[in-house]
């Protein structure tokens, strides 16, 4: 029987249909609006997708979180997925427990009983081909069917009542099942569906043996649609189908040929709308992949401007870093610049100063050592003509210029000790007396040589606040000066004077040569360094005030001069008093 | 009155030979010459000197600063000393600084700076300043001896010896067995530096040392003294009687 093979079909046919109400009415709907969870989503979406090893998995998980929350609801629709699955599945007999187990669920409500009825029935008419069954669950969903359910479920149900006694062989029950269905979506205008049902009225005559009306429901469900699409083509190459099965039957063979050419071509167009779709779905796929493809480019991209710009940040961050590193560098450079260029001014004028001062001190020693040579000579002279007379003399000469030459290394020596600061210095107080009194006892000698009258009327009480060296160096100096400057019986004196609270003045005065004014303030100038020798036999370098001047400020003193050329030179040295009690 | 012990640390002959000379020449007893650092601790630990005169370079070292670093470390038996050294180096100069008391002379020197050193150097380790250098004053007293100074030299006095000391105006007179002269210091400071269990007041103008007493005459109100001395007891100061046995 050829028309047998088309039950699966009209189920198949059943289950695509789209019916958009308000409320949820198909069983699909009801399930989908129920969706408690994405994962009971995903698991229904499994199922109706069949894929029902994964929906399996998922399903049991469900089961287990219905029952450990105690969700009765989950549970239900969970059993319904179940029972659904297994349906697809073949199983119908555990599909058919897992329905019953729905059906003894405490919370049911009408839909869910009507579907788990409708499906119970379903699986004993058609899966078990139980039909007895299957009528009796159809007609308990039947009495679930009031006059407000919707159309779906109306025509589910009549067709499922119309197939199973079509197939149990009750025809005229089958065909009212049927034509109540067709009335009940002609009123509401279901195209496929009263389309579909006019096919099953055909089949239905068909298995009858009333080919001819058989016929003229198959050429009615095909004029049904009136535009001819790839929305029903499935249906019509069926009904072409079942034409050329009813006109091979009434032995219009002519016709019966047209209607499988028809019905060929329609389920090559199936096949090719397949494949196009499946291409499309190709296409759709690579362009989507493409889309996804130039994303990442783009993302990448972006990525990579961004990673880009993190970078331009960075080093313009660091290049700013460093700029402002050089800047503070650079201002420090330029701050070091400065203090070293007036350091090295500093540095050439000392430079100056001092190749001067060799200059002049070689020179004088130089002198004085050939004095000492030519005096020598003159001694060895004298000694061997025996002139005894003029040896002393001479001796007296050689003394004097050792002394002098003495002297000018030991200004050296000082001077250089003062300028490297290795010496000892140690402010102290002292009694001005007694350092002077130490001072001048090493010129007694030259004293009375050159019959020069010399007092020491310093205080006895006159304190002091100096390094003792140091003073003495000054003092000696001084000393040296006055000598150097005095001729015989002129006279030298010492003494001291209060100058203020915090000074007391040592004054070395003599009545000798004295100095002219411009010759006093370039004595008083710092770093100056004479080499005029005004006075013929005297040596002078200035050396030695130089020294005097830089140690009497070491000892926070003061130094002046005052002098009347031809009258004489007063050497005054202010140096800090010592506390009356300390 | 004894002339001052003086030990001299010196390795170069020419400058220990002026050195000598100059401190001879001016009363100074001069009781060794050491040339080293062994010898100088020797000598020192022999010789009692009174002060030491070291210079600080012996031998091309500063083994001078250890010769005082030794003495002066040596509490009971520390001597003054000065040190004698021909440059100003600063790093040998706070070296030796820690060795206080601190007294130095820097060659070349005259003899003024010679005696000025030493007395520097005694003053500063008896911690009475100003003595020597001073208008008023002319005496260091240390537990045992006077030192006085005579003109550029300085002479001592055993302070056992003397038996009573007469106060002047601002001097004193010392009177010991053999001689009897004027010191310049003040009572007050006499009377503080004297040892107080030894020397006690017995008239205004009296200081008498209790082991030189041979007999006290309440009576007379008299003390007599030996080398037959005999000095004022007045009624302000009896504190001596307690210390001698009266008759």
């Amino acid at each position: 029987m050829s028309a047998k093979f088309l039950f699966p079909l009209l189920l198949v046919c059943f289950s695509f249909k789209v019916i958009s109400q308000d409320k949820p009415c198909t069983k699909e709907e009801i399930i989908e609006s129920y969706c408690s969870s994405d994962k009971f989503h995903k698991a229904h979406t499994l199922v109706s997708s069949k894929k029902l090893e994964e929906a399996y998995v998922l399903i049991n998980q469900l089961l287990d979180e219905a029952d450990t929350n105690n969700d009765s609801q989950l549970r239900i629709y969970s059993l319904l997925l179940e029972a659904d699955l297994h349906y697809q599945n073949k199983s119908f007999q555990k599909s058919l427990a897992t329905y019953m187990k729905c059906l003894n669920s405490i919370q049911l409500n009408q839909d869910i009983k009507f579907y788990t009825l409708l499906n119970i029935g379903f699986i004993n008419a058609f899966g078990l081909s139980d039909y007895e069954k299957g009528v009796d669950y159809f007609l308990r969903a039947q009495n679930l069917i009031t006059d407000e359910s919707c159309l779906t479920k109306k025509t589910l149900l009549y067709s499922a009542l119309g197939h199973v006694n079509m197939i149990s062989g009750k025809y005229s029950d089958s065909e009212n099942y049927y034509l109540e269905s067709l009335n009940l979506n002609l009123s509401n205008n279901q195209i496929n569906e009263v389309a579909g049902i006019y096919n099953n009225l055909g089949n239905l005559y068909f298995e009858q043996y009333q080919d001819q009306k058989a016929k003229t429901f198959f050429l009615k469900a095909l004029n049904t649609f009136k535009i001819k699409d790839s929305t029903n083509i499935n249906l019509r190459q069926q009904f072409n189908y079942n034409l050329f099965a009813v006109n091979e039957a009434l032995g219009n063979y002519k016709e019966a040929i047209g209607y499988l050419e028809k019905s060929n071509t329609l389920r090559d167009s199936i096949w090719n709308r397949d494949k196009v779709w499946e291409i499309a779905d190709l296409s759709k796929k690579i362009a989507l992949d493409k889309k996804e493809n130039e994303l990442r480019v783009l993302e990448a991209e972006n990525k990579a401007k961004e990673a880009q710009r993190n970078a331009v940040f960075a080093s313009a961050l660091v290049l700013l870093a460093l700029l402002g590193v050089s800047i503070y560098f650079y201002r420090e450079k330029v701050k070091t610049n400065k203090i070293i260029t007036s350091q090295n001014e500093e540095l050439d004028k000392l430079n100056a100063t001092k190749d001067k001062l060799f200059s002049i001190v070689s020179h004088d020693l130089r002198s004085s050592v050939n004095a000492l040579k030519s005096s020598n000579r003159a001694l060895v002279n004298n000694l061997e003509t025996k002139n005894i007379e003029k040896l002393d003399e001479l001796l007296n000469t050689n003394s004097s210029i050792v002394n002098g030459a003495y002297n000018l290394l030991d200004n050296l020596l000082n001077w250089a000790m003062l300028q490297t600061k290795q010496t000892y210095f140690h402010i102290e107080e002292h009694r001005l007396f007694t350092l002077v009194e130490h001072v001048v006892f090493n010129y007694q000698g030259l004293f009375a040589e050159k019959e020069i009258k010399f007092q020491n009327s310093v205080s006895k009480k006159d304190k002091i606040l100096a390094d003792q060296e140091s003073l003495k160096i000054i003092i000696r100096n001084l000393m040296d000066n006055a000598i150097k400057f005095s001729q015989a019986k002129d006279s030298i004196s010492v003494y001291s004077q209060v100058e203020d609270e915090n000074y007391i003045q040592l004054v070395i005065e003599d009545s000798g040569l004295g100095m002219s004014e411009t010759k006093r303030l370039e004595l008083l100038k710092e770093t100056s360094l004479l080499s005029k020798k005004e006075n013929e036999n005297i040596i002078g370098t200035g050396l030695g005030i130089q020294l005097c001047k830089s140690m009497i400020k070491k000892n926070n003193g003061k130094f002046s001069i005052e002098s009347q050329l031809g009258k004489g030179t007063k050497m005054i040295v202010s140096l800090p008093k010592a506390s009356e009690n300390g | 009155m004894d002339k001052i012990n003086v030990l001299v640390v010196e390795d170069t002959p020419s400058e220990s030979d002026a050195l000598i000379t100059s401190l001879e020449a001016n009363n100074f007893n001069v009781v060794g010459l050491a040339t080293n650092f062994k010898d100088a601790i020797s000598l020192y630990n022999s010789t009692n000197p009174d002060v030491l005169i070291v210079d600080i370079f012996l031998n091309g070292l500063p083994e001078g600063i250890n010769v005082a670093e030794v003495i002066s470390v040596s509490i009971d038996n520390a001597k003054p000393f000065v040190f004698l050294t021909s440059s100003t180096d600063r790093q040998i100069f706070e070296r030796a600084k820690l060795t206080k008391p601190f007294s130095y002379l820097l060659k070349p020197f005259n003899e003024l700076e010679l005696f000025y050193a030493i007395e520097m150097a005694l003053e500063k380790f008896y911690e009475q300043k100003d003595v020597f250098l001073g208008d008023g004053e002319d005496t260091v007293i240390t537990e045992d001896y006077l030192f006085i100074k005579k003109g550029r030299a300085l002479k001592k006095v055993l302070i056992k010896d003397i038996i009573y000391i007469e106060v002047e105006d601002k001097y004193c007179n010392i009177i010991t067995e053999k001689e009897k002269f004027v010191i310049n210091i003040s009572l007050v400071k006499i009377s503080k530096l004297l040892n107080p269990n030894q020397f006690f007041r017995t008239h205004r103008r009296c200081i008498v040392n209790v082991e030189k007493v041979e007999q006290i005459i309440l009576s007379d109100n008299l003390i007599l003294l030996s080398g037959g001395l005999k000095a004022d007891l007045s009624d302000n100061y009896r504190e001596i009687l307690q210390r001698v046995k009266t008759l």
